[in-house]
């Protein structure tokens, strides 16, 4: 089954960079070749993508003309890149330390439960991932969900089961 | 400008790194990521020692300490021993089967914990000796990966890297002996990548890949060279010199 | 002048107020007042955070002063026709006092505002961040106009320098010193920097003030790069801060068009610009080195800084970096003098604090408050107190760098060396207060699996060290504990502290050496009584109602997410098999009858 959602994954992602290559050739073009303009192009394509595609990254390498193993490293050191590609719906779970002392712990157990997946994961079916963020600075809302774009705050175990049903995750999978 | 290092009286530039002083007078200073000839990086921090300044001591780190006033400098008092030992003990937790690290903890007395989880087959330390030996080459092959608990070295995506032409400077820095080169039937394997050997003219001894003869034979511009290994090309080059030399005497 | 009857609605848009849907507010106000034929002169702004995120949204109306808690969109009607267009109270939306329970009308009469000296905020949730007309209209500019037209550059210097500013990113290096030291390198190109790569977990400060009061951040950095001799700034803002971002970018603009950036600055012949740079999500990254690693392109990692980057920084040229607070601080200084901020705060440390006050308090915020302050004013008066009238355990200040003070420390005053005395520091203001439903093992081993992901990981003591200290916080956490544990997390605390080669390495183990020096007892009780005394550690936890308390209302029943809670007999009781100490139905007890125990297998 595992095999089976990277596979399906992959093509998805792989389909959509041969018709969207050329983004990372705009993006390129706006920028002068200097390193220091590196993570900003890498932010931008990630942006773009919800991940850093194989392709672009040859492009970047070729364009500033450094080695695979530089941006390798720089993508795997910033939380904001990322090499896999990301669900349709990126739920965000503040971890900062007043969400955790509100009980943000409970809630990512509870995702674990409705969804069957931990930080850092998509569900088989690409629809969600979960990633665990620092501080939101919304602590009075503590603690914080974040789907996309929409906030949720002081979330229980149970109101979080009725937000992921109005996402469409039940859970039985 | 003089310094002084443990007792001793030393010559010093300003700017000099501690740890080259040292060195330059026969003082023993531990490092496990230090090559003379890369700079120092400060990723093992085995040779802090300690300096005393205006009445105040702090510890530093020897290798990329600059000299910028005469100063005093403990390189083995309690205090940097105790932390010797404390860095050998999380080494040893990191690397427990590892035979160097192994001698470090007889040298400095340190019975890992037991306590802590263990990956025997784990040998790496992380000094990032190997990187920036291939960084040196032009490679890069290979760079550090990830951050903080899950860093490791490795080639991108972990798969086998264009450019590794197999030379094993990698392996040749390695303090820990943590890069291994499997030679095997007349192939080369590290890095998850295999290599064709070349046998040595003179010898017939495999000696150096293809991809590692060819590159630096681009990088001397040598347009037909010849395959020997380095100990028959020394004999080579001295039997040359033997016969300009009997010429010569001629 | 007619302004003085015209009628102010700030709406915060912060982020705790946004978060609550507090842009709806503003856009009904508008609506509303735009649409309608209103015979009233009022200006509606969204503004930066007004701090008291705790009773969000909130709304402001001036020059009344009137204060409106949790303000929903159905409410703007009701505003309007009361307050804007009568003289009249919505008395339901005020603040209610928390012991006397009346209505509130002003700020400055609620205790959160009261005991607060706003400087580094003097316009965070008082003028539109985006419209420059506002900033200037509260002598925005003014101080980069002194400075630049009737002073020096020495001048800026001095000032700064005979202020007493410490910088407000953590460590508290004098300001002016930074500021001389770089001025007197010839060596050029030369940078400024500002940090905002805010990255503590629990801190909003900086964030608050770049999306409130973006051209204060703009004319300090200004003032500096004048006084120094730079031509190029750059502001490194956490990209997960896209408001910030926004509104900064749209502030540098203004501020280009207004002729304070750019070529010739108001006619004086300077040229200075800044440039934004996104951070990459990396705690390590607020570490200046890394910092100054990060906009070069290049992977966030630390370099030792036995050269400072006052003469090597950014290319290796000499660099002034300061965070937001810091660069907040500087025109207020050079407009007033550094003799009237001198008189504020301490005498070692001048000035006044920003915090963000969160965690187990009753009134979460954004505060700032003079150097000096007692912690237990700051908690007790200003925070009004622990959540549900708990007790107070610790108070926990610095981030992860930083560690927590108990309750027998809380007369200390808040300044950069009583806090480091207390074995914590200033760090840049984050202030998390904990009450006895807060674990400090657990505290300890979230700072720890924090920094094990956000330590660069490239020297040995700190990637090593936080990993061992954190396998056995969390062997102790789930009882897995053993005797001579805490006397190898110490061993290993000092030689981290020592041996790492940046600041975020050389603070890592402050949580835990703190922990462990005012709640030993709490360690000792997760290692031999297997008992987490807190009822947070799960495997270490199980709860029971007191039959004697509970008054069989069934509220924890109705929140427990396993189902867990069900009805025997006459009372409640809770299932221990689907229970998972989530720790709801304690929240929702009124009569305090769910008790924690301990490790259940003990029965």
């Amino acid at each position: 089954m595992d095999d089976e959602r990277k596979v399906s994954v992959k093509k998805m992602s792989d389909e959509k960079i041969t018709t969207d290559i050329s983004f990372t050739k705009e993006i390129l073009t706006k920028y002068p070749k200097e390193q220091r303009y590196l993570l900003a192009i890498l932010q931008d394509i990630q942006r773009h993508y919800k991940f850093l595609p194989r392709k672009s990254l040859s492009m970047v390498q070729e364009y500033f003309d450094i080695p695979l193993s530089r941006l390798y490293s720089m993508a795997t050191f910033y939380k904001a890149l990322s090499l896999k590609p990301k669900g349709e719906y990126v739920i965000k779970i503040c971890d900062g330390t007043a969400c955790h002392l509100r009980g943000s712990n409970i809630i990512i157990d509870e995702i674990k439960k409705l969804l069957d997946i931990v930080p850092g994961d998509t569900t088989r079916d690409g629809r969600f991932s979960l990633e665990t963020v620092n501080c939101l600075g919304s602590c009075a809302a503590a603690p914080v969900v974040v789907i996309n774009d929409r906030f949720f705050g002081k979330v229980t175990p149970s109101k979080l089961k009725e937000i992921i049903e109005e996402y469409g995750g039940n859970g039985d999978e | 400008m003089q310094i002084v290092i443990d007792g001793k009286t030393c010559d010093a530039k300003r700017g000099e790194f501690l740890l080259d002083i040292a060195k330059r007078n026969g003082i023993d200073i531990p490092t496990l990521c230090h090559l003379d000839a890369l700079p120092g990086e400060g990723n093992c921090r085995m040779c802090i020692v300690e300096v005393l300044e205006r009445g105040r001591s702090r510890v530093v780190t020897s290798c990329i300490y600059p000299v910028k006033r005469p100063v005093e400098v403990l390189t083995n008092t309690p205090k940097i021993i105790k932390m010797r030992k404390t860095l050998v003990m999380l080494l040893a937790s990191r690397v427990p089967e590892n035979d160097m690290i192994y001698q470090l903890c007889e040298q400095y007395d340190v019975k890992p914990p037991m306590r802590f989880t263990k990956d025997p087959t784990e040998e790496c330390i992380l000094c990032r000796l190997c990187v920036r030996a291939c960084e040196e080459i032009k490679l890069n092959a290979i760079s550090t990966v990830n951050r903080g608990i899950t860093k490791k070295i490795s080639t991108p995506f972990d798969e086998p890297s264009d450019t590794c032409i197999g030379c094993g400077a990698c392996a040749y820095v390695c303090p820990t002996n943590a890069i291994k080169i499997h030679d095997k039937n007349g192939k080369r394997y590290m890095w998850n990548k295999s290599f064709e050997l070349l046998k040595c003219e003179k010898c017939g001894e495999y000696f150096t890949t293809r991809e590692n003869f060819e590159y630096v034979n681009k990088q001397l511009e040598c347009k037909e060279p010849k395959i020997l290994c380095d100990k028959c090309k020394k004999t080579q080059a001295q039997e040359n010199l033997r016969d300009i030399f009997s010429t010569y005497e001629m | 002048m007619n302004d003085m009857d015209k009628k102010s609605i700030l709406v915060c848009c912060g982020p705790g107020c946004l978060s609550d849907n507090s842009d709806e507010v503003l856009a009904n106000f508008k609506q509303k007042l735009q649409g309608q034929d209103i015979d009233i002169k009022a200006v509606v702004k969204g503004t930066g955070c007004q701090g008291l995120c705790e009773m969000g949204p909130l709304v402001r109306i001036l020059p009344q002063d009137i204060l409106y808690c949790k303000v929903r969109a159905a409410d703007v009607d009701e505003i309007i026709e009361k307050t804007i267009i009568g003289n009249d109270i919505v008395e339901r939306l005020l603040y209610h006092d928390t012991d006397s329970k009346k209505g509130v009308v002003s700020s400055n009469q609620i205790d959160f505002y009261r005991g607060q000296k706003k400087i580094a905020l003097r316009n965070v949730g008082l003028i539109d961040p985006k419209n420059i007309d506002d900033y200037i209209a509260q002598d925005g500019y003014s101080a980069l106009k002194k400075v630049l037209t009737q002073e020096s550059r020495e001048y800026a210097i001095d000032e700064i320098e005979r202020s007493g500013l410490r910088g407000r990113g953590g460590a508290g290096f004098p300001t002016g010193i930074k500021w001389r030291q770089c001025a007197e390198f010839e060596e050029k190109p030369k940078y400024v920097i500002c940090n905002g790569d805010e990255g503590d977990p629990g801190a909003f400060m900086d964030r608050s003030i770049i999306e409130g009061d973006p051209h204060s951040v703009i004319e300090g950095m200004t003032i500096c790069a004048y006084a120094i001799g730079a031509n190029n700034g750059f502001m490194y803002i956490r990209d997960e801060y896209f408001l910030a971002i926004s509104n900064m970018t749209h502030a540098l603009k203004q501020a280009r068009a207004s002729g304070f950036l750019g070529k010739n600055i108001l006619g004086s012949g300077f040229d200075f610009d800044i440039e934004i740079v996104r951070g990459g999500g990396a705690f390590v990254c607020g570490e200046s080195t890394a910092l100054i690693a990060s906009i070069e392109g290049r992977v966030g990692e630390p370099r030792a800084k036995y050269i400072h980057s006052n003469e090597q920084g950014l290319w290796y040229k000499p660099t002034v970096l300061n965070n937001v607070e810091t660069w907040a601080n500087v025109p207020f200084i050079i407009n007033q003098g550094a003799e009237r901020f001198g008189k504020i705060g301490t005498k070692k440390s001048k000035g006044t604090k920003v915090f963000s006050l969160v965690g187990k308090v009753k009134n979460t915020g954004l505060i700032e408050v003079p150097m000096g302050m007692p912690l237990r004013q700051i908690i007790f008066d200003i925070g009004g107190g622990i959540n549900g009238n708990r007790k107070f355990k610790a108070v926990q200040t610095g981030g992860p760098s930083g560690g927590c003070i108990p309750e027998d420390h809380l007369d200390i005053n808040v300044d950069f060396d009583s806090l480091a005395e207390a074995g914590s520091m200033m760090g840049s203001g984050g202030m998390i207060v904990m009450d006895d439903r807060s674990c400090m093992v657990d505290v300890a081993r979230y700072y720890l699996n924090f920094l094990s992901g956000e330590s660069c990981g490239k020297c040995i003591p700190c990637r090593e060290g936080i990993k061992r200290m954190l396998e056995i916080l969390n062997d102790i956490c789930c009882g897995k504990g053993r005797e001579g544990d805490l006397e190898l997390l110490m061993e290993i605390a000092e030689t981290v502290e020592e041996a790492s080669l940046c600041g975020l390495g050389k603070t890592a183990p402050n949580p835990v050496i703190t922990t462990l020096r005012y709640f030993k007892d709490e360690y000792i009780a997760h290692i031999k009584e297997k008992r987490c005394p807190a009822g947070v550690c799960r495997e270490l936890t199980s709860y029971h109602i007191d039959q004697e308390l509970c008054r069989g209302c069934g509220l924890c029943s109705k929140q427990c997410p396993q189902d867990a809670i069900a009805k025997r007999d006459k009372y409640f009781a809770i299932d221990e098999s689907l229970c998972v100490k989530c720790g709801s139905c304690i929240d929702t007890c009124r009569f305090d009858a769910i008790k924690v125990g301990g490790r259940i297998s003990c029965k």
